[in-house]
């Protein structure tokens, strides 16, 4: 996910980019004086495209709703919750293959519950918010030792703020 | 109808607004330092005290935010006094409101060890694990309320004039133009865009405004409080409709300065007043996206944020980056230093857009917020948008166009400057796709080889940024001096 999001981020700059040098390249004057008709059709056609476009792109990313927790037997469910500068977990050792839900509250102040797979790559994450629980679901594929790290500034030692928690086979 | 232009008494005697943007220019450098100073710690090259870092961060973030809102504020004051009267005792209370509130915030954060970050999120202030005293979040949070009535007071005070010259906001925004199809006189673009960020802003101070009061509540009064949901919802309200006001303010120069270069007067169309009136509506309905990981908030709030942040994109780059790129194209324009920096904040504004609409999808927002990625967006919309059109009118109000177009050492400067900016900005959303956090004072090893490359490119900014301003300084001070003779 965040490979594609990087390339199409420095895609959109870099066209920005192009489009601005192209018309620096082309300050020099004509006849004729005001904006150009064409720039003026270019400039509607990209509204209308814009338009269009985001009709499909809404849809392709909101369905399925990406914050959709899963009901049933086969869930497992964590309750979380965060403390200035500490997590505390009901289980710390979870199988693959299932769905995990995670329910993320706070004693205190709102921290970010990061959870990093063990490449150290940032996985998904919710607000752990006093007075709140939300929920995320996760399904682990990978065995391993992942962390969890404070993802909102909460104060003096934000980034020590850190857990561990054992992903195992499916039980 | 339109008053009389006050362009003449503003301009002489020593004119507040410009006072204003050159101490926004001093404190941008400042501010830039601070920044530096974080990035060489987390490179673990000067490494700072997780105490000190967070409260240079939080001073970096409420000096940058505050400087960009101080000098947007100027832009708009100067070139709005060129269509509108506006009473100038109103902006020297507001520049006084501001000073005060700033030395406040900065007693409160250097000298008490506050450090709740600019965004001061509920119920932090107040709960600090011991770290500064309650009496401290106090005087910054007094200190923050006192450049908010600031702000509340100029944007008081040019609603009054707009609504004085134009019979209303609503004329001011050019609705009988957009709506009927036909207005005469038709408002020139700043008095639009000078509307619709009157509007916005106003009602974002006054929420900023309400969870200031209340956190101030609940440290003098514990228990009084609110909940931290609604909290959140103000204060990211309040603080991207406030962030966004400062780019939207600047980019008056933009409507203002061009033309002299272009010899094409910006004017007021349908499709410029539809897409300010858009842009009206979705810079305060927008907000959610800062909310996208608090999954209890209504679904439909995320949708609105996710939709929205795609749909505020349109109006920008289709009025004001395709407006300037038609303006610019066969104009024969030559391009000094202040025209090349308003060009480069179009495009940098532009340019940053994208990532932070992206980060707007609710899924990608999973993995992506609160890492690197960004302060990488805000940073490319702000160093190389919003505090460039900044230098390109403190540039332009030292100099005037400069005929001969760019000197050497103008290119110089200026390909530092965006060197230096682009590395920085493109360098934080390479990092915030290797998922390394954002606001942590101390950095894994693994993560440094992302912070290395920023200090250097954080230097060429602030090289860059103390050319353009000490370039543009004897111009503005001999510019104020003239014109006080003159007055």
């Amino acid at each position: 996910m965040q490979a594609i999001v990087l390339v199409l981020s420095l895609s959109a700059i870099a066209a920005v980019a192009a489009a601005f040098l192209m018309v620096l390249r082309g300050l020099a004057p004509v006849a004729g004086g005001g904006p150009s008709d064409a720039v003026g059709a270019l400039r509607s056609r990209i509204l209308r495209i814009s338009a269009v476009l985001g009709v499909p792109i809404a849809i392709a990313t909101l369905v399925p709703w990406p914050h959709a927790v899963p009901a049933g037997s086969q869930v497992v469910p964590v309750h979380v919750r965060a403390s200035m500068w500490a997590w505390e977990f009901d289980r710390t050792e979870l199988p693959t293959g299932v769905p995990v839900v995670f329910h993320a509250t706070s004693t205190d102040v709102n921290h970010g519950f990061g959870v990093f797979d063990p490449d150290g790559r940032l996985l998904f994450q919710t607000q752990a918010m006093p007075g709140w629980v939300n929920k995320v679901a996760w399904t682990f594929t990978e065995p391993g030792r992942y962390r969890v790290l404070c993802l909102e500034y909460c104060g003096l030692a934000h980034h020590g703020m850190m857990a561990e928690f054992e992903v195992r086979g499916t039980s | 109808m339109p008053s009389t232009t006050m362009a003449d008494r503003t301009v002489a005697g020593f004119e507040p607004a410009r006072l204003a943007l050159v101490l926004g220019g001093l404190v941008f450098l400042v501010m830039m330092l601070l920044g530096l100073l974080m990035k060489a710690s987390q490179a673990d090259l000067l490494p700072l005290d997780p105490r000190l870092f967070y409260e240079i961060m939080t001073a970096h973030g409420i000096g940058m935010v505050g400087t960009a809102g101080l000098t947007g504020i100027g832009i708009l004051w100067h070139f709005l006094g060129r269509h509108v009267t506006l009473d100038e005792r109103a902006f020297w209370a507001f520049l006084g409101l501001f000073l005060s509130g700033v030395v406040l915030m900065l007693g409160g954060i250097f000298l008490g060890g506050f450090a709740a970050a600019w965004t001061f999120l509920y119920p932090l202030p107040a709960v600090s694990g011991g770290v500064w005293s309650p009496n401290v979040a106090v005087l910054y949070l007094a200190g923050l309320a006192l450049v908010g009535v600031g702000f509340l007071l100029v944007h008081l005070e040019c609603a009054r004039a707009l609504r004085a010259a134009w019979g209303g906001l609503g004329r001011a925004l050019a609705w009988p133009l957009l709506f009927r199809g036909r207005q005469d006189p038709v408002p020139p673009p700043t008095v639009v865009a000078a509307a619709a960020v009157t509007i916005f802003d106003l009602l974002g101070l006054v929420f900023g405004a309400a969870v200031i009061l209340i956190s101030i509540l609940e440290i003098l009064l514990p228990g009084v409080g609110l909940d931290p949901l609604v909290a959140k919802n103000m204060i990211y309200f309040f603080g991207h409709v406030f962030i966004n006001a400062t780019i939207y303010m600047a980019v008056i120069a933009v409507y203002e300065i061009v033309p002299d270069y272009t010899g094409r007067p910006w004017k007021t169309s349908r499709v410029f007043a539809g897409a300010w009136s858009v842009v009206l509506l979705f810079v305060m309905a927008v907000y959610p996206h800062h909310l996208l990981q608090d999954t209890v908030m209504p679904a439909w709030a995320l949708v609105v944020g996710q939709v929205l942040s795609y749909g505020s994109a349109v109006p920008l780059v289709a009025v004001t980056t395709l407006g300037l790129l038609s303006y610019l194209y066969r104009s024969g324009a030559r391009l000094d230093l202040s025209a090349s920096l308003l060009v480069l904040g179009v495009a940098g504004w532009t340019a940053g857009v994208m990532p932070a609409w992206i980060d707007g999808i609710v899924a990608v927002n999973k993995v992506m917020h609160n890492t690197l990625w960004v302060p990488g967006h805000f940073h490319m919309y702000l160093i190389l948008g919003q505090v460039a059109m900044v230098w390109g009118t403190l540039s332009w109000l030292a100099h005037g166009r400069n005929v001969a177009g760019l000197s050497g050492g103008d290119r110089l400067l200026l390909g530092t400057y965006l060197v230096g900016g682009a590395g920085l900005t493109l360098g934080f959303l390479v990092a915030g796709a290797a998922s390394v956090p954002r606001r942590w004072a101390v950095h894994e090893p693994s993560w440094t080889v992302h912070d290395l490359p920023a200090v250097f490119f954080a230097m060429l900014v602030l090289v860059g940024a103390a050319g353009f301003f000490l370039r543009a300084l004897p111009g503005l001070l001999t510019a104020a001096g003239a014109t006080r003779e003159a007055g």
